[in-house]
């Protein structure tokens, strides 16, 4: 185990230095901006996987609270002059209120009325901005959005966003880490695997996922505005139907309740929408039988193809197939 | 308030309403049969409007004889999806079954994109621009017709689940999937006629409100989130409970639109499923497990 968790680490490390110096193999502006959308979606997908990947619960409302934190920072910039540095944070802690308050009503149902409750709010969140002119300009949407600087130091271009990107990708990544491995994020799977059983070992259902639920809005919220200061425009759309189902499917084929998985799926989802831009319309269809076919055949997502090659290699050698690896990863996947 | 403005609003209210448990009724009989939740359920009502339309400027044939085509079309849609989705995965958790349709859904929605073109289509029928008068209240005979027939659909499903065989092996099935099994009923077949009898419904609530709207392939999405306010509304599972919310929701909504704002019309439904589960989680009109 401890070798083990050695290789890990070494692993890791490996992985944010080659993820450090990829933009500058990358080369033309082009790819640096593929990169920052990657790590843009991996951020989202994070978000969105502690909800889908940890406390089990499928939510459609997702991309509102990107869209919330978007809206807010692009407000407060735009209209107040509020520097964007300072949105930022403020982006976060709005989209974490009203993760606080759909969270609070719509966690007292579970399973498909919980999807379709987040289909609700999610849906009445995009009407109101898409009908509330006055604030959000409608369908119009916000432009000329200032781009984020910490002091001199600009993200007006690809590769200063993808550092920042990358330090709050990582951020979250360890976070989910640290939440997986406390009592808390014990609590979660607890609660995801056996909700009426984690209740009688004392542990507060409902507190823990509206915990959870919320995390993940002011995240989600925080990538919204990173989102909205680096593209500089941003419309209603940023909350439709298109986007939530992108943000699942990043997380489903990746591999839900893993940390890893929502980062490759970003890759997979971004390198497939640009490399098949020819195919038009058939790129969704193709996303589509992607996740069809991931959630029948490959339920843990592409990370849990190398688990499965693991395992079948320690059968060779050790006997038997022991289940190791995150408690997640396979269990919750099913 | 003017009495002439209010009666057609509850008139278009009934029949869009009536349109919504047509939709709503195939996706509580899957909830009810096969526990599942289907969100592809809207696109099969695509499905149906788009096969009426081809039938018909294609093939030439009337729309009547289009639109029957059609039902039974999106039907064996519905075998062959149910057969290679959903049966597979009867076993599975439901999150599986709840990301399986909708990834069914998207491939159904994108694959309509790519096959019928994103542009909006009309579909003919000799009833769309013939009015009808009744009172004071004006109707075009097509929305009449999408009031009877859904209601003659209905009332055969209804019979059908009520007295026929196969509909009390539905009933049964619903009740205890385990229990209807071990009295020989076979539960695979009952699967897969209930999935092709809801794809049918949707194909002919498709059909039927074709030729009042423009078409285009992403109101499939439409579709099942009214499905699913009216269902979430009358209960899972419940096909009485269906018909009231459905009816309910279509007149709230169109007196909504008229009285208050067209804009917003669209969240009033969403702030009511809210309303209902937050108040009764399993609808206004849930009792226990089981076909009503």
């Amino acid at each position: 185990m401890n070798t083990n968790s050695h290789g890990q680490t070494l692993a890791i490390a490996g992985g944010v230095a080659a993820a450090a110096v990829l933009p500058f193999l990358s080369g033309n502006a082009y790819l640096e901006h593929l990169l920052v959308l990657w790590m843009l979606y991996a951020l989202l997908a994070l978000s969105l996987n502690i909800v889908i990947g940890y406390l089990g619960e499928l939510t459609f409302g997702h991309a509102a609270f990107v869209g919330v934190g978007a809206y807010t920072s692009a407000i407060l910039s735009t209209q107040f002059g509020l520097p964007p540095l300072l949105g930022l944070p403020l982006a976060g802690l709005v989209a974490a209120g009203f993760g606080l308050v759909i969270g609070y009503a719509a966690l007292r149902v579970v399973g498909p009325q919980f999807a379709i409750l987040t289909l609700g709010f999610g849906a009445i969140l995009f009407t109101i901005t898409n009908h509330w002119v006055d604030l959000t300009r409608g369908p119009m949407g916000i432009t000329d959005i200032p781009p984020m600087a910490i002091g001199p130091l600009a993200f007006d271009s690809a590769r200063p966003t993808y550092y920042l990107v990358l330090a709050l990708v990582l951020a979250t990544a360890y976070l989910c880490h640290a939440l997986v491995s406390s009592r808390t994020g014990r609590a979660f799977l607890a609660v995801r695997e056996n909700a009426p059983l984690a209740a009688s070992l004392g542990i507060n259902v409902f507190h823990t996922k509206l915990l959870g639920f919320v995390a993940a809005t002011a995240i989600a919220g925080i990538g919204g505005a990173i989102y909205a200061h680096y593209i500089r425009v941003i419309t209603p759309d940023i909350m439709g139907v298109h986007n939530v189902a992108a943000l699942i499917i990043v997380v489903i084929i990746g591999g839900r309740g893993t940390i890893l998985g929502p980062i490759l799926g970003a890759l997979v989802y971004i390198g497939l929408l640009e490399s098949l831009r020819v195919a038009g319309p058939l790129r969704m269809v193709i996303f589509a039988a992607l996740l069809t076919g991931t959630v029948v055949f490959l339920p843990g997502g592409l990370v849990s193809l190398w688990q499965r090659w693991r395992n079948s290699n320690k059968s060779e050698n050790t006997q038997p197939a022991t289940p190791t690896g995150l408690p997640s990863a396979e269990g919750g996947a099913k | 308030m003017d009495f002439t403005v209010f009666a057609q609003q509850i008139a278009n209210g009934l029949v869009n309403g009536m349109a919504y448990v047509l939709i709503a009724t195939g996706l509580t009989l899957v909830f009810g049969v096969l526990r599942i939740v289907n969100f592809a359920h809207g696109e099969f009502y695509m499905l149906g409007a788009y096969i009426t339309y081809f039938v018909g400027t294609l093939l030439g044939l009337d729309y009547i004889a289009a639109a029957a085509i059609s039902a039974v079309v999106v039907a064996g849609l519905g075998i062959a999806a149910n057969r290679l989705i959903f049966w597979p995965l009867r076993r599975d958790h439901e999150f599986t079954i709840l990301l399986s349709s909708l990834g069914l859904a998207l491939l159904i929605a994108n694959g309509g994109e790519l096959l019928f073109g994103a542009d909006p289509k009309y579909v003919e029928s000799p009833f769309a621009d013939e009015v009808l008068d009744i009172g004071t209240v004006t109707l075009t005979q097509q929305r009449v017709l999408v009031f009877a027939a859904a209601v003659v659909a209905l009332i055969a499903v209804y019979l059908f689940i009520r007295y026929s065989r196969f509909g009390k092996m539905m009933r049964a099935t619903a009740q205890n999937p385990n229990g209807a099994a071990l009295t020989g009923i076979n539960i695979k077949l009952v699967h897969a006629y209930t999935f092709a009898l809801a794809c049918g419904l949707a194909a002919l609530s498709g059909a039927l409100v074709g030729p009042t709207v423009m078409i285009f392939p992403t109101i499939g999405n439409w579709a099942v989130l009214k499905g699913f306010i009216v269902v979430i509304m009358g209960g899972l599972g419940s096909v009485t409970g269906a018909l009231f919310a459905g009816l309910l929701l279509g007149v709230i909504e169109s007196l909504g639109g008229g009285y208050i704002s067209l804009g917003f019309m669209e969240a009033i439904g969403y702030a009511m499923i809210i309303a209902v589960l937050l108040w009764r989680p399993h609808g206004l009109f849930s009792t226990a497990r089981g076909l009503r």
